[in-house]
């Protein structure tokens, strides 16, 4: 017994110490930034000079009707976007599980490669396509769909098509790639079973397939809610800085622009990380409330 | 035999250490900043040949680059760092101690142009190097012009009035379709080109708010006019414009000498482009046929461990009177279109040569030239950025119908402002 107890410490030992290294890094490069921001939230941190103000930038925040309006802007694109792109991605998943085996390969690395692609590349292609006289107005133009051109960078509401286009096209296939190996872990014979009952494609796929889906989609759409809470590039670059006049401004560019580009006000910027971290934990909470049901309690 | 092959190779090292010294500088757009500063590092190389100066181009961020490795004590920030002349000032009032002090060090600002001087003044102490001049000017398409059947020989040279300009515009538009402007909407540079021509900004001397002056408000009314006359090509974001521009889309834009560079860079455009007089506002005193529009200058950071070698390069090449400098500036000045402020560089041959690229090969950089002495002095302050948003924020939504005056938009703009700097 007592030799057993000395080899499982050692084991444990040993464990702490393979872990060390990442410990060491985490504490450093997560947890202490953490913690001092906690610090900083209090104070206002404007260049080099940091005073106390207590809950001065929460006020500052409750005031700020940009700020306000870039969550509002997070939230339109969340609501709407995240759903339709999870959507998109399963039934791609099912229909590129079931497309004939040799294509299915080409088609998903097709699907999947505009979420490994630079996001600066695809910006300027975008920005291209999407010009007053770029390709897609010109295509539609002689096409006699529309009979001015779309302001598709430079209009408030198309604006946000377009940042929901993009999001789309970029993450549908991530999403996808999921789908597709729970897809393929299914039980085949539930399936079969269904077929002979006599069930259409249509009605297996909403009675069978999403249901046992249900941990991966609540996957997706926990990272999706988050990663659009934090949606950054597209509004900085795509749309030239959260434009026309901060129509697609969003709280994490807004962040961005206060500590870096107009203001070096790192106190306040923090401030806005902790609010918008809670929004994303609240909606995760929810997200697995509704959907994770039973799993959750457990 | 191997102990000598060490003590060999040590000392290589320690020569080329001792030997080689190294300037890092940041800095953007190639054909024009980039460019100058190669020929600026050619000609010192040659009475320094051991130094190196390492050129990058920071496209994007430069200044979001900065703010982080100025937070960071000067960890991983270059020596010596190009400022637009409207964004210093934010730094001079976030970071006191960040630049050093060129004036102590020697460098005479009496050979610059003191309306750069300005903007890099902090009590006793000047910071920069003034670099490039925004002299601004009204770049017309004579093809388009000709096309309206109007003659460009008639405007060319000649100081016009906006409300001529609107006349002129409306024929354009009536006969080729093309609206007059392109410009940029997210920063709105003509606006302010206008407002600058009188002398105003969005700040009086004092630090105030001074968006509810005539100059401003007669300058929104009069974009709000040229947009609803369907004068205006809007587009987003600086590649968009130059596209715009290389793609005929309008028949001239309002800006500054630098554009040389773009409008050069599309041979088409040879022999097509005159470039006329900033336009007179009418009815604001002070109101002249001159502006500025941008212009850069050159810093060296405190926290540089290679400060004198660095303060030495920029004074020796760019502020110093020799044969070789004074054709460095006449060479960035034909190459890219980069008219230096150091006024003894001024008198170089390609500063009144015609330029066969440009309508009846006008010698442009000699007008750049005489409308630069109208500028004035320039006041830009530490939150010029963030009021130059807001304004042109305001007056977009002016233009889309969203506001309705003149006088809700300067509202909207100065509580955008105050929004965003927590007042």
């Amino acid at each position: 017994m007592a030799q057993r107890g000395r080899h499982e410490r050692y084991l444990n030992r040993f464990g702490w110490f393979c872990v060390a290294p990442s410990m060491v890094l985490f504490c450093l490069f997560m947890l202490y930034p953490i913690v001092s921001s906690l610090y900083y939230v209090t104070r206002k941190w404007k260049g080099m000079t940091d005073t106390f103000i207590g809950l001065g930038n929460f006020v500052r925040m409750a005031n700020d009707k940009i700020f306000q309006a870039a969550v509002g802007h997070n939230f339109l694109f969340m609501f709407i976007q995240v759903p339709v792109m999870i959507f998109l991605a399963l039934l791609l998943a099912v229909f590129l599980n079931q497309s004939i085996r040799r294509f299915r390969g080409p088609l998903r690395l097709a699907i999947f490669l505009p979420s490994i692609t630079s996001l600066v590349v695809v910006s300027v292609l975008f920005r291209v396509l999407l010009q007053t006289n770029g390709f897609l107005n010109n295509v539609m133009l002689d096409a006699h769909l529309i009979t001015t051109p779309i302001g598709w960078l430079n209009d408030a509401f198309w604006t946000k098509v377009t940042i929901m286009l993009a999001m789309t096209w970029r993450w549908t296939g991530y999403n996808m790639v999921f789908f597709l190996v729970g897809l393929q872990s299914l039980d085949r014979q539930i399936f079969e079973a269904a077929e002979v009952d006599g069930a259409s494609k249509a009605r297996q796929f909403f009675t069978i397939t999403v249901p046992l889906l249900v941990p991966i989609i609540l996957f997706s759409a926990v990272t999706s809610t988050s990663g659009t809470m934090q949606l950054f590039d597209e509004p900085n670059i795509l749309t030239w800085q959260g434009g026309p006049s901060n129509a697609t401004m969003t709280a994490a560019l807004y962040i961005f622009r206060q500590a870096f580009v107009v203001n070096s006000d790192f106190g306040y910027a923090t401030s806005m990380s902790y609010v918008v971290v809670l929004i994303s934990g609240v909606f995760a909470f929810i997200q697995l409330r509704l959907l994770g049901g039973e799993r959750v309690k457990k | 035999m191997k102990k000598g092959l060490l003590i060999g190779l040590m000392l290589f090292l320690a020569f080329g250490v001792f030997a080689q010294q190294k300037i890092s500088v940041w800095c953007w757009d190639p054909n024009f900043n980039v460019y100058a500063m190669k020929q600026a590092a050619a000609v010192y190389n040659k009475t320094k040949p051991n130094v190196t100066v390492e050129i990058v181009d920071m496209a994007q961020d430069i200044e979001a680059k900065i703010t982080a490795g100025l937070q960071a004590g000067g960890a991983g920030l270059p020596d010596i760092a190009l400022f637009q002349d409207f964004r210093i000032e934010q730094f001079f009032q976030d970071y006191p101690n960040a630049f050093v002090d060129l004036k102590a060090a020697g460098v005479d600002y009496s050979k610059l142009a003191q309306y750069k001087v300005g903007p890099m003044t902090k009590g006793t102490k000047i910071y920069g190097i003034p670099f490039d001049t925004g002299s601004t000017g009204l770049w017309l398409r004579t093809d388009y012009l000709k096309a309206a059947g109007l003659n460009p020989d008639s405007y060319l040279g000649k100081n016009l009035k906006w409300s001529d300009l609107i006349k002129f515009g409306v024929t354009v538009k009536a006969k080729t379709n093309k609206p007059l402007l392109s410009y940029q909407s997210d920063n709105f540079d003509m606006l302010r080109i206008v407002v600058q021509s009188t002398g105003g900004q969005f700040f009086k001397a004092d630090g105030s708010l001074n968006l509810r002056s005539d100059a401003f408000k007669k300058s929104i009314t009069l974009f709000k006019d040229l947009n609803d006359k369907g004068l205006l090509y809007s587009v987003v974001g600086w590649s968009d414009w130059i596209n715009a521009i290389n793609s005929d889309q309008s028949a001239g834009f309002l800006n500054a000498i630098w554009m040389v560079g773009s409008v050069k860079s599309r041979p088409e455009n040879a022999g097509k482009y005159m470039i006329i007089p900033t336009p007179l506002i009418e009815g604001v005193s002070g109101a002249a046929n001159a502006s500025n529009n941008g212009g850069s200058s050159w810093y060296v950071f405190a926290s540089s461990p290679n400060k004198a070698l660095a303060v030495d390069f920029l004074k020796s090449v760019w502020a110093t009177t020799t044969e070789d400098t004074l054709a460095f500036y006449n060479t960035i000045l034909k190459g890219a279109g980069a008219m230096g402020t150091y006024i003894p560089s001024l008198k170089g041959s390609n500063y009144t040569a015609k330029d066969e690229f440009f309508y009846k090969s006008q010698a442009v950089y000699q007008d750049f030239a005489k409308w630069m002495e109208k500028v004035p002095v320039l006041k830009y302050t530490p939150n010029y950025v963030p009021m130059r948003d807001a304004v042109a924020h305001a007056v977009l939504n002016y233009f889309q119908g969203t506001l309705k005056t003149v006088d809700e938009t300067i509202a909207a703009a100065e509580a955008e402002y105050k929004q965003v700097m927590g007042q």
